[in-house]
């Protein structure tokens, strides 16, 4: 084979390999950028269709001898796309024909065609076996009698640099001038409206008080499993290992009766404690240090070194990316569980919610405006985000790493 | 330091042989009170006590007969026992003080205390930051190290400050001080000396003690914390569950055991013959005990599958189909786009990142945004169908229509949408699984199979996939047990949450009705363990395939 035919087939190879990988990595950031998007997003630019990337808002202008600032469209003149204010909308229009010659159409604004013989006294014509009005409408200075065939409403648009120059044309039809233009406003409205910043903060501190408390039960108890040989040892890790397995939703009845027994329902202490003592916490801990060399600990101890200090002094220090990972995980699955705290958090207690709890009622309450809800799913979406993108070295790696084990 | 003369030591040693008989007779007390105090407990409850409290005092007694012999097996019983107590009596004392309860307070002043939380974490950085820096001097080094630690203390000052601890803090000591509360202060000081006078060196001699004790107590005494939590919030709660599945509890009253009559309801079904398909179902079944699930017709007749709980089994059709549909999807996508990443091209990490992004997010804010993507007159879903049909009818001169779905409220389409939300959140995390199991494979087996002259699609079939075959099974049975699970997405994409004509009621959905709406919470654990059940079953199912494989391999 020839080296440029070579070359070839691996640039085409290469090129492939991008495109269905670019092509994946926009199929999952996509739902992300719209959430974004729309979350800067004003209402009613979220109704649009079709829809866009970009939040935009209707450009305005203020022109002489307006109070308000008008809004500027793009209008047609001459063959030419110009940007003009509509001055006046609504303006409804007839469009007039003379009765023996339907083709000749006129446009005239209702307010200023006056029916033919005063409105008491309305003179008609027969048209097509109809009995049609007749209205008196002025061509080129000379008034004419004609009858009305349809109706149209248009809007009148202003050249913004010189208020005589008119045109007209339906509004509705008419492209708006719009310009880019963020709206984080969003956030601070969901944040008041919803007790978004209490549920934020509720979350921040379930999940910073699970972190810690599981961190350290499992560093302990790995460290028992890995290190420590005492009867019963094993017979209890195959136990916790067969619970991994076993779904939470087995536990959803019973832990919330004993919830009822302890009186912890309608508690943020509910959502904490049950959550410190994990199973698979301790298994990756214990997995982390059972690779740990026995040697150095061994020397430890002869120095006359405690569980404790070896535990604290060396061990704890030498296993940062290991808890880092756990630490992860725990955040991870702690910020954004849901069932649990809908079981175990009354709805009507707002001060206890969680972000996830908020998000639920959020999607009730605001169903009309998804800009906001979207801008409260940011909310919950985003910092579990900068935690994966801080730790994800460690992270993925280690995600990696106990599949190939299990 | 003094040696203790053995007078004392045995003098010491009496006194915790009466310790230990007080103690079994405190439980045989508190047992009396128990079945004696009119305050009303539940029974299961009080049987739970008694157990507990008998075998404590049994356990005291035969340790009191162990010290007074000198075995050493005497002073592991009483560290036992004491500890338990130390551990029972201070929880007790946390939870009269209002510590677990006063989590909700710290909610309110949190946000506060948030700021001063920053400056402990610049204070850590800074602390941190000198292993970075290049070696300079060493005492420039220790003072940033030093002015780290002043600035972590200064913030944890004015953290535990704004969020009111002090305030907290006297709450804690007056709620305290009542006769629970101080009750069990009493008893941390007495588990508390009896503690620490069983763990001094001559105690210790005195009874014998062995090298490897010392190993059996820290290893128990490590995993105490763990293992006592994991009793009481898993492996109790998990015979509870098992327990409510044969009453009628309903959270509120004393649970009646009903036997198996739970799931008994749920296999309550018929199969019938139909003589037409669409012949009504009062014709061939009682309807006063029986729904309709579903027919299948076959030619000019059918087969009409009636439950007396239609909706476990329309449930139990979803959820199934749900996992049919979602874990292919979710899989094999997530195995070619591994072997694609898998090629040492630049930027494949952070392609790796990316697909990994949606397994992270929230279910609930994610589909939250599917529901607007999903939109049937806005959403982008509907707009890029749109878009690809306008395109092909272009380009072929076609005519095909815009269906224009009506993606949630069809009930033909609503479990699909719940799929694609659920495969597009896995396929990241699948797929950094595949590659780590396709980074274990030895290159050598494809430098082998080239020179055998295999192709890539050879290679593939011959090596890559059978190679994979443990990753497989374990992403194929964790995928599996996740959907088996799927209620988030369902319950905040539909609306109401069980979906148009009861198309997305899942297994984990309807044992939330029943548990959580209905307040049938025996009913609701029984369709747990059906749930668990099912799970295992495919997981059984999938290891036997897998196992069958590997030896055909072997």
């Amino acid at each position: 084979m020839k080296l440029q035919s070579y070359r070839l087939i691996r640039f085409l190879n290469n090129f492939f390999i991008y495109f269905v990988l670019t092509l994946f990595a926009f199929i999952m950031l996509f739902p992300f950028m719209y959430m974004l998007s729309t979350s800067f997003k004003i209402p009613a630019d979220t109704f649009r269709y079709p829809p866009r990337m970009l939040p935009r808002d209707p450009v305005t202008i203020e022109v002489d001898g307006f109070e308000k600032p008008l809004p500027l469209y793009y209008v047609e003149i001459n063959g030419e796309q110009k940007e003009f204010a509509l001055a006046q909308s609504n303006i409804k229009i007839g469009i007039y024909a003379p009765a023996d010659n339907l083709s000749a159409t006129v446009e005239r604004r209702l307010t200023e065609v006056k029916p033919t013989g005063g409105a008491t006294n309305q003179q008609t014509v027969v048209v097509n076996d109809k009995e049609e009005k007749l209205f008196d409408v002025e061509v080129d200075g000379q008034i004419i009698p004609m009858i009305l065939i349809s109706q149209t409403t248009v809007g009148e648009f202003i050249n913004p640099e010189n208020p005589d120059e008119k045109v007209s044309q339906n509004v509705r039809l008419s492209t708006p001038v719009e310009s880019i233009s963020w709206h984080p406003e969003n956030y601070k409205q969901i944040v008041e409206l919803n007790n978004m910043a209490r549920a934020l903060t509720n979350t921040a501190l379930v999940t910073i008080l699970v972190v810690i408390g599981q961190l350290v039960t499992s560093v302990f108890g790995g460290y028992a499993f890995a290190r420590l040989k005492f009867p019963g040892r094993d017979t209890l890790f195959v136990f916790y290992l067969g619970t991994i397995m076993i779904p939470f939703v087995m536990l959803i009845v019973p832990l919330y009766q004993l919830m009822v027994v302890i009186g912890w329902t309608d508690r943020l202490a509910a959502l904490i404690i049950p959550w410190i003592f994990t199973a698979y916490g301790t298994f990756l801990m214990r997995q982390h240090f059972i690779t740990f060399p026995k040697e150095i600990e061994e020397a430890a101890l002869l120095d006359g070194a405690s569980r404790f200090q070896i535990l604290k002094n060396i061990i704890i220090p030498a296993s940062v990316p290991a808890l880092a990972t756990q630490a992860t995980f725990t955040f991870l699955y702690a910020w954004n569980s849901f069932i649990w705290p809908l079981v175990i958090i009354n709805v009507g207690n707002e001060k206890n919610h969680v972000l996830t709890l908020a998000l639920n009622v959020l999607r009730g309450r605001a169903s009309d405006t998804p800009n906001l809800i979207l801008a409260g799913a940011a909310i919950a979406i985003i910092p579990p985000l900068i935690v994966f993108i801080l730790g994800q070295r460690f992270f993925v790696e280690s995600v990696a790493s106990s599949g190939v084990k299990g | 330091m003094h040696s203790h003369s053995s007078e004392q030591t045995k003098l010491t040693l009496h006194i915790h042989f009466v310790w230990r008989i007080v103690f079994a007779f405190l439980m045989i007390v508190g047992m009396y009170v128990l079945w004696t105090s009119p305050a009303e407990r539940e029974s299961w409850q009080k049987i739970i006590v008694t157990v507990v409290c008998s075998l404590a005092a049994i356990l005291s007694i035969y340790g009191a007969t162990q010290i007074n012999k000198g075995n050493h097996s005497g002073r592991m019983i009483a560290l036992l026992l004491d500890y338990l107590g130390f551990a029972t009596a201070l929880v007790m004392a946390l939870n009269t003080g209002e510590i677990f309860i006063g989590i909700d307070a710290l909610g309110q002043t949190f946000p506060q205390g948030i700021p001063y939380l920053g400056i402990v974490i610049v204070g850590y950085f800074l602390g941190s930051l000198d292993e970075y820096l290049p070696t300079k001097k060493a005492t420039s080094e220790n003072s940033l190290k030093t002015v780290g630690r002043w600035i972590m203390l200064l913030g944890g000052i004015l953290f535990l400050w704004q969020i009111e601890a002090v305030n907290g803090a006297v709450y804690f000591f007056s709620k305290l001080i009542q006769p629970l509360g101080i009750a069990s202060v009493i008893a941390i000081i007495i588990f508390g000396i009896s503690l620490w006078s069983m763990s001094r060196p001559h105690i210790a001699q005195a009874l014998g003690v062995k090298t490897g004790h010392e190993q059996i107590i820290n290893g128990w005494l490590f995993l105490s914390p763990n293992l006592l939590g994991f009793l009481i919030f898993f492996a109790g709660p998990l015979v509870l569950s098992l327990y409510f599945s044969f009453t009628d509890s309903d959270a509120f009253n004393t649970p009646n055991w009903v036997g198996f009559d739970n799931y008994a309801r749920i296999l309550n079904v018929r199969f019938a013959l139909l003589e037409t398909p669409t012949q009504l179902a009062r014709e061939v079944v009682d309807i006063k005990i029986y729904d309709e699930v579903d027919r299948f017709v076959i030619g000019n007749t059918g087969i009409l599958f009636a439950a007396a709980d239609k909706f476990f089994w329309l449930a139990l059709r979803n959820t199934l189909t749900f996992v049919l549909f979602a874990v292919p999807l979710s899989v094999i996508p997530a195995l070619i786009l591994s072997n694609v990443l898998n090629s040492k091209l630049p930027g494949m990490k952070f392609f790796r990142a990316v697909y990994f992004m949606p397994s992270i997010a929230a279910v609930v804010g994610i589909a939250l945004v599917w529901q607007w993507l999903y939109n049937a007159t806005i959403g982008y879903i509907n707009y890029f169908i749109t878009l690809g049909i306008e395109f092909w009818n272009n380009l072929f001169n076609l005519a095909i229509v815009d269906p224009k779905i009506q993606w949630v409220s069809d009930e033909r389409t609503a479990l699909l949408a719940v799929v694609i939300i659920a495969a597009w959140q896995t396929m990241g995390f699948n797929t950094v699984l595949f590659l780590a199991g396709l980074q274990n494979i030895p290159g050598e087996l494809y430098e082998a199979a080239t020179v055998d002259g295999a192709g890539a699609w050879d290679k593939f079939w011959g090596i890559t996939l059978p190679m994979l075959a443990p990753t497989t099974f374990y992403v194929v049975s964790t995928t599996t047990i996740q959907a088996m699970q799927v209620f988030e997405q369902v319950f905040i994409l539909m609306n109401p949450p069980e979906g148009p004509n009861n198309s997305t009621i899942t297994l984990v959905l309807y044992l939330y009705r029943s548990g959580f709406q209905n307040f049938q919470q025996g009913y609701a654990s029984a369709i747990a363990w059906v749930l668990f059940i099912v799970i295992f079953g495919l997981t059984l199912i999938q290891f036997q395939r897998q196992r069958r494989s590997s030896i055909y391999e072997s």
